[in-house]
């Protein structure tokens, strides 16, 4: 916050005495046009939707129609009534697509940002290369895992029967037992790039000389990264799992274009689980009430990532 | 200088074996959407396709382009995007102003929310916001749908733009208001000029946001004439046959303009990407 605390001119001056001004600050005039769009956005785009749903989690309620007043019984429905069954399974799914997902971006991510860290014949290209997934969009990349996994004439499994590894096509997207571990395929490989992007900017920043002095010291490259590269990285580590995490926790696209959730709801997120009841059954109260239940675990993720970001002043940079 | 390298040729050689097979991973998909887009119906039913290609055809592009109306889904993700871009790099630039330079109680409460609402995620917001859009009858309407948009691209836009015009050096403002220029002036003759490189990364990455969004135009939109691209493509999957081919195509043309902006933008787009604060 240092520039506002910056000496004005003299030109700013002479409405400094009027009480209004007192109230709400020197350059209140100015700063209302300027952010009344915004505060159109953020309370009638954001958070009177957000405090509607709310209510919509209260009242049994179809789009279009008028709701009954029904209290906590959409919430005590999904957590030990009609459909308890199907909203902890989502949010089993959910814990086990979200933690598998960030793992192995993260595995992937620092691995790749460790090799391109270093002195590698053409780097630049091969920076390229590993940033292909992330310029195409996730919608793109979802449609064409699901080519690459057709169990009829998708790549992957007639290259794997022409090889003679497997003798019958996996269903990728229809086998109880593969079904998310495929869709989590497609959504690492969409955003593996990202994290290799921020720890690669993240390793740039670490002094050489610590390296230099570790190495006089005798020690190699795996007590080098254990000693240096991680503790150095653990900020942006934290960061990065969190923002990835709300929104890899958070999105339907590849579940919904991959598998609607099935077979079996063995790939139904709570996302998916909470479009499939509000929108395509128009059960709004039910539908409200699924990602709110799981909203408590995203808001501690959300107010430590706001504290960072506030204390930062003001992210890029 | 880096550690893997220093003497072992070992890690050295570990490094080109693992970066090759992350690289084959990372492009082999995006191969396969071309080839396929390029290939004849004959060719892609092929139970044992040639990883190279073997033949050439532009009939996917003809026929994604006349059979379900994939121009008129490009034209309303163009309308969409652009419209929602200029609109946020307006409040958002006008908001972040307020915020890095100006004096006014609220101000702080005002980053807090930004923040919070940068951060909001979809999940909870894709029904009420449904549920809205039906009740003011902008389900259906592309109008609606840049609403929608704004609540992801707004909050972004403006946090880029924060943390640009806190670099941009407070002096010059003082010798504008000195020489007696007001604060609009100061805001766009000497903010907004100079802040024209981070403006391009906003645009490019708000453009992008809108126009790869998929689960706000799937629950807003249902008529088949409004649809945007994302959702559009599903429609080359017709029960249970898939025109694989003209959806590759499909594909492969979506992905071009925002391949093109990053290639023409790459310069600043991988400075602010590197700040950590744009979308996965």
């Amino acid at each position: 916050m240092a520039a506002p605390g910056r000496v004005l001119a003299p030109a700013a001056a002479p409405r400094a005495r009027t009480g209004l001004t007192q109230a709400l600050g020197p350059d209140w005039q100015l700063a209302i046009p300027l952010v009344l769009p915004i505060l159109c956005v953020m309370l009638g785009l954001i958070a009177f939707p957000f405090l509607s749903s709310i209510w919509y989690s209260l009242n049994d309620i179809r789009v279009g129609g008028a709701g009954k007043f029904v209290g906590l019984a959409n919430y005590q429905s999904l957590i030990s009534g009609a459909l308890a069954d199907r909203f902890w399974n989502s949010v089993q799914v959910s814990v086990v697509y979200t933690g598998g997902a960030l793992l192995l971006k993260f595995v992937i991510g620092m691995t790749t940002a460790l090799i391109l860290h270093q002195h590698l014949v053409a780097r630049n290209w091969w920076r390229a290369l590993v940033f292909i997934p992330w310029s195409i969009p996730s919608v793109v990349s979802a449609y064409t895992w699901k080519w690459m996994y057709d169990d009829v004439h998708g790549v992957i499994n007639l290259k794997l029967m022409s090889w003679g590894v497997i003798h019958y096509p996996i269903l990728f997207l229809a086998d109880i037992n593969i079904a998310l571990w495929a869709v989590m395929g497609a959504v690492v490989w969409r955003g593996f790039p990202f994290w290799t992007m921020t720890f690669l900017a993240g390793m740039q920043s670490i002094p050489a000389d610590m390296y230099d002095a570790a190495h006089i010291d005798g020690a190699g490259a795996v007590k080098s990264f254990f000693y240096i590269t991680l503790p150095n990285l653990a900020s942006v580590i934290v960061v990065t799992t969190m923002l990835s995490g709300i929104w890899t926790a958070n999105e339907v696209q590849y579940v919904y274009l991959l598998t609607r959730g099935g077979p079996a709801n063995a790939t139904e997120t709570f996302p998916m689980l909470a479009l499939t009841l509000g929108v395509s059954n128009f059960d709004l109260g039910m539908g409200a009430t699924v990602p709110l239940l799981m909203f408590p675990v995203f808001a501690v993720a959300i107010w430590f990532l706001t504290r960072r970001m506030l204390s930062s002043e003001g992210g890029a940079r | 200088m880096r550690w893997l390298a220093r003497r072992n040729h070992g890690w050295m050689v570990l490094g080109y074996v693992l970066m090759t097979v992350f690289t084959l991973w990372a492009v082999i998909p995006f191969y396969w959407m071309l080839m396929t887009s390029f290939k004849p119906e004959s060719h892609i039913l092929d139970p044992d396709p040639s990883i190279l290609p073997t033949s050439f055809t532009l009939a996917n592009y003809v026929r994604a382009f006349v059979t379900v109306g994939y121009p008129l889904f490009l034209r309303n993700s163009t309308v969409v995007a652009v419209a929602v871009t200029l609109a946020s790099i307006v409040i958002g630039s006008m908001a972040a102003y307020a915020i890095s330079r100006l004096r006014f109680s609220g101000r702080r409460v005002l980053a807090r929310m930004l923040v919070y609402s940068y951060l909001a995620p979809g999940s909870v917001l894709f029904i009420p916001l449904f549920a809205m859009m039906v009740y003011l009858h902008l389900n259906n309407n592309l109008f609606g749908l840049m609403l929608a948009y704004l609540t992801f691209t707004v909050p972004f836009c403006t946090w880029m733009l924060i943390g640009y015009f806190r670099t941009v050096p407070f002096e010059l403002e003082e010798a504008a208001l000195v020489d007696g220029a007001t604060k609009w002036t100061v805001l766009w003759r000497i903010i907004v000029p100079l802040s024209a490189p981070a403006m391009v990364v906003v645009a490019i990455f708000s453009f992008t946001l809108s126009w790869n969004e998929f689960l706000y135009a799937l629950v807003l939109v249902q008529r088949k004439d409004l649809m945007t691209a994302p959702v559009g493509i599903n429609s080359f999957m017709v029960s249970d046959q898939t025109f694989w081919g003209a959806m590759m195509a499909a594909s492969t043309i979506m992905s071009l303009p925002p391949l093109l902006l990053y290639l023409l933008g790459q310069r600043w787009v991988v400075a602010g990407w590197t700040a950590g604060s744009v979308k996965a």
